[in-house]
């Protein structure tokens, strides 16, 4: 991503934050063959703001937004391997060739927001 | 818990993750920031940690993985790919007590500059599609009315200067990428040779001008004792061969020939790299020999992704 995808991103996760809101963050860590994006392309996916950057569009996009209102609801990471490699001629948006895979994160808010901080606290504290 | 955990770099999280960067790269530094992205125990995922290095050199270490021999070979990884030029972003495996995790890798390095010297008509596009590919855009020229914010709505900075010494508001450096088209071969050459005396050196140096616009230039910048080596360093003409006419042409060109540069392309159409056409179909008026590929008429191959 370039400084200005970052910095795009960076104010959407700040608008969300502020206003209270906890969204989900798609990160391509990994891709195989032809895929739209590469690695470290990232989708904010916000549920009242919608969309911010892309993972590649039509190509398995949706799946991953599917992944990603999952995780709004249970709060738990997933790892999303969205497979390009349909036959062309089925049609199917998903012929770029490659497999990706996509890591689904919830984007915390961290103020007032008592029970997720002590969950990340118990889980990534200790040991300093 | 308590809210004091709140301000704890154990919460380190995307939002903080994003801003760390931002401020480090736009400051000069490096940053390197890691996300478990892969451990059976799943409360683990997400985790972060970053490592941001200041010009200075001047390390500084924020978050938690979990466990301290794990935070270490987080750390260490990062190290590694804040250290490598050629490092790239993705999963490296750390492997703690015989247990391994996948550890996702992002590296940010100082934002790149373009310096575009020379506020004319083909800088204007230049300036434009420069801060599109991300970089911070930095046009000068010594005169007021040409350099200025309705011309150049997009330009990080606006710089008045004289060409006899025109970098003495801009600091070059290993990630300035700098292009003259100033409005007469007399102010390119001035600020050339400048540039080329500079330490450490632009990134890049492209100059426009016709053949023998470049070749007069050269000529005099050998008289004075720039030598041959560092004269082919110059990319003049400046842009990538495409038949560029118009100064937003001109702009393509140029652009085409940084992102060429940068992510290591040859500056061919795809087309004739890929050889679609002749690889995999063959052609019904040529002969079994003389066909080149062809091998199943179309059909796919395991390896053809």
């Amino acid at each position: 991503m370039t400084y200005e995808d970052d910095k795009t991103l960076a104010e959407a996760l700040k608008t969300a934050r502020e206003e209270g809101r906890v969204c989900a963050l798609a990160t391509i860590v990994g891709t195989r063959g032809s895929t739209p994006r590469k690695v470290g392309a990232r989708m904010l996916v916000d549920p009242k703001e919608g969309l911010t950057g892309t993972i590649g569009g039509g190509c398995g996009e949706a799946e991953v937004i599917e992944s990603a209102y999952r995780v709004l609801k249970t709060g738990f990471a997933e790892r999303v391997r969205v497979d390009l490699t349909e036959d062309f001629t089925t049609w199917s948006p998903a012929v770029c060739g490659g497999v990706m895979d996509v890591f689904v994160e919830p984007v915390e808010v961290q103020t007032g927001d008592q029970e997720q901080l002590s969950k990340e606290s118990r889980t990534r504290a200790p040991n300093r | 818990m308590n809210t004091a955990d709140a301000a704890s770099p154990n919460t380190l999280g995307p939002f903080e993750i994003s801003q760390l960067m931002l401020t480090a790269t736009a400051n000069g530094g490096s940053a390197a920031s890691g996300t478990l992205v892969g451990a059976s125990d799943h409360n683990l995922l997400g985790g972060r940690i970053a490592l941001v290095c200041n010009p200075g050199d001047e390390l500084s270490r924020t978050g938690a993985l979990g466990s301290t021999r794990l935070n270490e070979a987080g750390f260490a990884e990062l190290m590694t790919a804040i250290g490598d030029k050629r490092a790239k972003d993705g999963i490296r495996t750390l492997e703690v007590n015989n247990e391994k995790f996948e550890f996702y890798v992002e590296i940010r390095r100082p934002i790149r500059e373009l310096v575009v010297v020379g506020a004319g008509h083909v800088a204007q596009p230049m300036a434009h599609i420069g801060a599109l590919l991300g970089y911070q855009v930095t046009v000068l020229d010594d005169r007021p009315d040409f350099a200025t914010r309705e011309r150049f709505p997009d330009a990080q900075r606006l710089v008045r200067t004289d060409f006899t010494d025109p970098f003495a508001e801009v600091t070059l450096h290993e990630r300035s990428y700098l292009i003259l088209v100033t409005r007469g071969h007399k102010y390119d050459y001035e600020c050339l040779i400048r540039a080329l005396r500079t330490n450490p050196r632009p990134a890049y140096i492209g100059m426009i001008g016709s053949r023998r616009r470049v070749r007069a230039t050269y000529l005099q910048l050998l008289e004075e004792g720039i030598d041959r080596e560092l004269l082919a360093s110059i990319h003049a003409p400046v842009g990538l061969d495409i038949g560029a006419e118009t100064p937003e042409e001109i702009a393509v060109s140029v652009a085409a020939e940084l992102i060429m540069l940068d992510r290591g392309g040859i500056g061919s159409s795809l087309r004739d790299l890929e050889r679609v056409t002749s690889r995999f179909f063959r052609d019904p008026n040529l002969s079994q020999g003389e066909n080149e590929g062809g091998r199943h008429e179309g059909q796919f191959n395991e390896t053809d992704t």
